[in-house]
């Protein structure tokens, strides 16, 4: 069975090149220009993974009501906003819509390819049941690579896949400082701003402090990069 | 380096970012003193009401001048064709005096005849000097240093009193061994009777005392009887430098119609007893008739009395200057005066006593009017009559005497052809004055309460008015920064007044509105501007990677690699144009995340970051291992030296020296950043930490101007400043961040 994934851009030269690429690494692509067309797609064909761009011509919010009419159709389904907007409040409410993945453009289509491969991947972990051989532990925070599962003292936390890259990069080695090189490496996202890394560290720890106040793993080394420090527990 | 040579720098620093930028103060009239000047141009008014009151006195002058004419004309042409009346035989025989004299004054004691000379004089009245020279019958030769006589006369029911003061420089008395009466100092006394009989008396005596009076016959040698008379009464008093002679005539003596002539004769030697002078009371002593007896006709007084005028004095006259019936005086009467009635006075009283003073002599009270009247003014009056009797024509004149005015009109009298005589009649302006002063008084109070009023409402009107206008000048520029940013989109004060200043204050504050709406756009430019430009980037890069995923052996095509620097460049244009953008908000936000943190342990560690990050470059911190904590956002101080240290190299020279420099003293901690470049450019010197000013020459370098743009926002949200200028000594910039000490000491 092919594996469909859906475009939804009003931009075509997007589309027909995120389509480009992700037919020649054989991949199924639905490509919808806006909202109206995508829902009527949508309940044709539910796809295995769709890519969403926010602002769909006057629809400014276009995506997001998408969006949650996936996730209404399907708990499971992989979803990747791919926009231009790079506001936190944005980035919130696709959090809010458990979206798997925020990109800003522009992407690089090599890192979309590897994204998407990624998160099918991890959708296919989430259907069979999880093996808890793939989960690491780092104190107390619970790590599983293949379902892209996050657990904190326990409660499950809820990463982007970006987010999930660079906590996994952190806590490969604990107490050891990971550059912002190194982290922007693990983005893939090609060349990425410190000040960007500096965004998606804060998230990760608010997203952190919302479970538990008195989060303070993630520590910046000022100048270099961040580590992630083991303590006590 | 020497932090006091630093500090200077700074404070020229800011002061020359103050010169550039504040306001031009232009010297000047402020709006009050424009007010009150212009108040003061109220004072033209009393100007021009004092001389409207001075216009209305002319004018008033005039008037009464005209009708004093009439009155005047009046009287004259009642007296006129009347010789009766002015018949030397008609009349009271009671008047007698000197020629022109006032009329004489009635004593109601009588005055005894051994009464001191002091008494007499001070009873008697008003002295008539005979010492003019040519005026009498004297002689060329007249010395008034050896004969000077003084005389008046009064009257009481039967008597007539005649006194004299002869100044004489020897005093040669009747020697008793000598028969003859007329060789020594002697009074004769010449009197026509009501009839024209004419009878001689020579007063004599031998001692101080008692005089002998003898009838004499005309050459006034030979003694008709040589008894001495009783009728007549006198007595001589030596006095100093002459002698006083006291008579007392019986009025049943003289008789009816009687007139009167006094000659004073003088002997001043013992030896030879030659006369020497002769002083007359008498002016023409070659008359016939005795011209020195005055007969005041009542009939006359009668006759004019009815025709008084208020503070007028009307005399008439005969053709031999003589006073023939007077009525009423210039003199207001007494209760008509201004004085007051001295009383006990509280100190509030006193000084509004001072302020009418003060206003009377500026208002020239008529009061000083009355004091400045002559008593007697008969001089000025005989000039008039001469003139009036010379031409025949009535003659109006205004004198003055001081501030006393007077207005004096004289017509002469006629009968059949022949001038009989004259009226004169003086009246006094003064009561014209009073009316002016109180029109004056009460036109300057009125003024001066006008005038306080307006310039309390004026100087208040002012006031608030300056204080208006200070306070929109104020919120105004409080409005923006220096620089020219907007700190608030409206102003409050006075917004809501109904006035033109308010209706400034309203354009202004929507000025500041527009002025905000279109600064807000101009900030949010930048982000809807990286955000447009996010998908057509998008495009490109998407076709590219295409193009190179398709076409393998592209992949190291030249072109194809300068396309995708191309893009590179273009994404982190609008990287850095978004961050500078999400910034401001960003800021605001965190500054609850503030928390106390070692700066200089954080500028080191990224010193350290950033000497890896470019090891071609030294860059090297320069101070002390010391703790300097700092409240504050440590990412932002991070990113804030970042954009420091990516600018000190990109305008550092290649591969040089970078120095970080942190100080503190007891109000800022200072973090700058030197480098050996080129100088600051002048032009954008003062604009350097605005966004996308950059002083980049070098194309291929990417540089919007935003890296000390947020230097400035990060530094601004931790409440502190930051300044650009050339290194002292060496070549190179110094990039300097001042932030306020905020140090909570740990423990």
């Amino acid at each position: 069975m092919p594996t469909v994934i859906a475009i939804v851009e009003d931009d075509p030269d997007q589309r027909e090149n995120y389509s480009d690429v992700l037919k020649s690494h054989g991949y199924e692509v639905r490509t919808y220009a806006d909202r109206p067309s995508a829902e009527a797609g949508f309940a044709r064909e539910l796809p295995n993974l769709a890519l969403l761009d926010i602002m769909l011509g006057e629809d400014m919010d276009g995506g997001f009501d998408l969006c949650m009419q996936l996730r209404n159709m399907s708990p499971t389904l992989p979803i990747i906003f791919l926009t231009a907007r790079d506001s936190d409040a944005d980035r919130i409410s696709s959090q809010r819509m458990t979206a798997w993945d925020y990109i800003t453009k522009p992407v690089s289509l090599e890192f979309l390819v590897a994204r998407v491969h990624a998160l099918l991947k991890i959708s296919d972990q989430l259907q069979s049941a999880p093996t808890a051989s793939t989960t690491v532990s780092v104190g107390a925070l619970e790590l599983n690579e293949d379902s892209m599962l996050v657990r904190w003292k326990g409660q499950s936390v809820s990463l982007t896949l970006t987010e999930f890259w660079i906590i996994e990069s952190l806590t490969r080695n604990p107490g050891h400082v990971r550059t912002y090189d190194a982290l922007s490496d693990v983005t893939r996202q090609g060349l990425v701003e410190r000040n960007t890394i500096n965004g998606y560290i804060r998230r990760i720890r608010n997203k952190f402090r919302e479970l538990d106040e008195s989060f303070d793993r993630i520590q910046t080394v000022h100048g270099t990069g961040y580590k992630w420090e083991q303590g006590s527990a | 380096m020497n932090a006091s040579v630093d500090r200077a720098s700074a404070q020229n620093n800011r002061q020359a970012t103050a010169s550039r930028t504040s306001r031009p103060v232009r010297r000047g009239l402020k709006i009050r003193t424009k007010l009150l000047l212009l108040v003061s141009f109220l004072l033209v008014i009393p100007w021009m009401g004092y001389e409207s009151v001075r216009e209305m006195e002319k004018f008033l002058l005039e008037g009464q001048e005209q009708a004093l004419e009439l009155t005047t004309q009046g009287i004259s042409s009642i007296l006129g064709n009347r010789s009766d009346l002015f018949d030397p035989g008609v009349g009271v025989p009671e008047l007698v005096g000197s020629s022109t004299g006032n009329p004489l004054k009635t004593l109601e004691e009588p005055l005894a005849i051994d009464a001191p000379a002091g008494v007499w004089a001070q009873a008697i009245g008003e002295l008539s000097s005979f010492t003019g020279v040519g005026l009498y019958e004297c002689g060329a030769d007249y010395r008034p240093d050896l004969l000077a006589v003084r005389h008046a006369m009064a009257l009481n029911a039967d008597m007539l009193f005649a006194y004299f003061e002869i100044d004489d420089d020897r005093v040669v008395l009747r020697d008793p061994g000598l028969l003859s009466l007329d060789s020594n100092d002697q009074i004769r006394l010449t009197i026509q009777r009501g009839s024209g009989e004419v009878s001689r008396y020579l007063l004599t005596t031998q001692e101080p005392g008692r005089i002998s009076v003898y009838l004499m016959k005309p050459n006034w040698r030979e003694v008709v009887n040589g008894e001495a008379l009783r009728d007549i009464v006198g007595t001589l008093e030596p006095g100093e430098g002459g002698y006083a002679v006291k008579i007392r005539i019986p009025r049943e003596f003289l008789g009816t119609g009687a007139r009167l002539k006094f000659e004073v004769v003088d002997v001043d030697d013992e030896a030879s007893r030659a006369i020497r002078q002769i002083i007359s009371t008498e002016p023409d002593p070659f008359r016939f008739e005795f011209g020195s007896v005055r007969l005041a006709t009542p009939e006359l007084a009668k006759l004019i009395q009815p025709l008084y005028v208020a503070e007028a004095n009307i005399t008439v006259w005969d053709a031999f200057f003589r006073v023939r019936a007077q009525v009423g005086s210039v003199f207001p009467p007494v209760r008509e005066a201004f004085g007051r009635a001295p009383q006990k006075r509280s100190f509030l009283t006193q000084i509004e006593d001072r302020f009418l003073e003060f206003f009377e002599w500026i208002l020239r009270s008529p009061q000083r009017g009355v004091k400045d009247m002559p008593v007697d003014s008969s001089r000025e009056d005989r000039r008039l009559l001469s003139r009036v009797i010379a031409e025949g024509n009535s003659i109006t004149e205004r004198r003055r005497y001081g501030e006393a005015k007077l207005i004096v009109t004289a017509s002469p009298i006629w009968a059949a052809g022949n001038m009989e005589g004259a009226v004169l009649v003086k009246q006094s302006a003064n009561k014209l004055l009073s009316l002016q002063y109180r029109t004056l008084q009460r036109f300057t109070l009125l003024f001066l309460g006008v005038f306080i009023f307006l310039g309390i409402a004026i100087l208040v009107f002012a006031t608030r008015l300056t204080y208006r206008v200070g306070k929109l000048q104020r919120e105004t520029e409080q409005a923006a920064t220096p620089e020219g940013r907007l700190l608030k989109n409206r102003i409050r004060a006075g917004s809501r007044s109904s006035d033109e200043l308010g209706s400034l204050t309203r354009s202004i504050s929507a000025l500041l509105q527009n002025l905000g709406q279109y600064t807000q756009y101009l900030e949010k430019l930048p982000d809807t501007l990286a955000h447009e430009l996010h998908n057509p980037l998008n495009v490109v890069n998407s076709s590219l990677e295409n193009l190179q995923y398709n076409h393998a052996e592209l992949s190291e095509d030249k072109h194809l690699q300068r396309a995708r620097n191309g893009v590179g460049r273009l994404r982190s244009i609008i990287t850095s144009l978004t961050e500078a953008a999400s910034l401001k908000e960003a800021l605001t936000r965190e500054q609850v995340q503030s928390e106390t943190f070692d700066l200089a342990l954080l500028v080191r560690n990224c010193v350290e970051g950033y000497q890896a990050a470019h090891p071609g470059y030294r860059i090297v911190p320069n101070f002390s291992e010391a703790p300097v904590l700092i409240l504050g956002v440590p990412d932002r101080i991070a990113q804030m030296l970042d954009k420091l240290i990516d600018n000190a190299i990109q305008f550092g020279s290649e591969n040089g020296l970078i120095i970080v420099n942190l100080r503190r003293d007891a109000e800022f901690i200072e973090l700058s950043v030197l480098n050996d470049g080129p100088s600051l450019p002048d032009d954008i010197a003062d604009r350097l930490f605005d966004p996308m000013v950059s002083s980049t020459k070098d194309a291929r370098k990417t540089h919007l101007g935003l890296g000390l743009y947020i230097v400035r926002l990060v530094a601004e949200s931790h409440r502190g400043t930051v300044r650009a200028e050339n290194r002292r000594g060496s070549r190179g910039v110094e990039v300097t961040v001042a932030l306020p000490v905020e140090i909570r000491r740990r423990g």
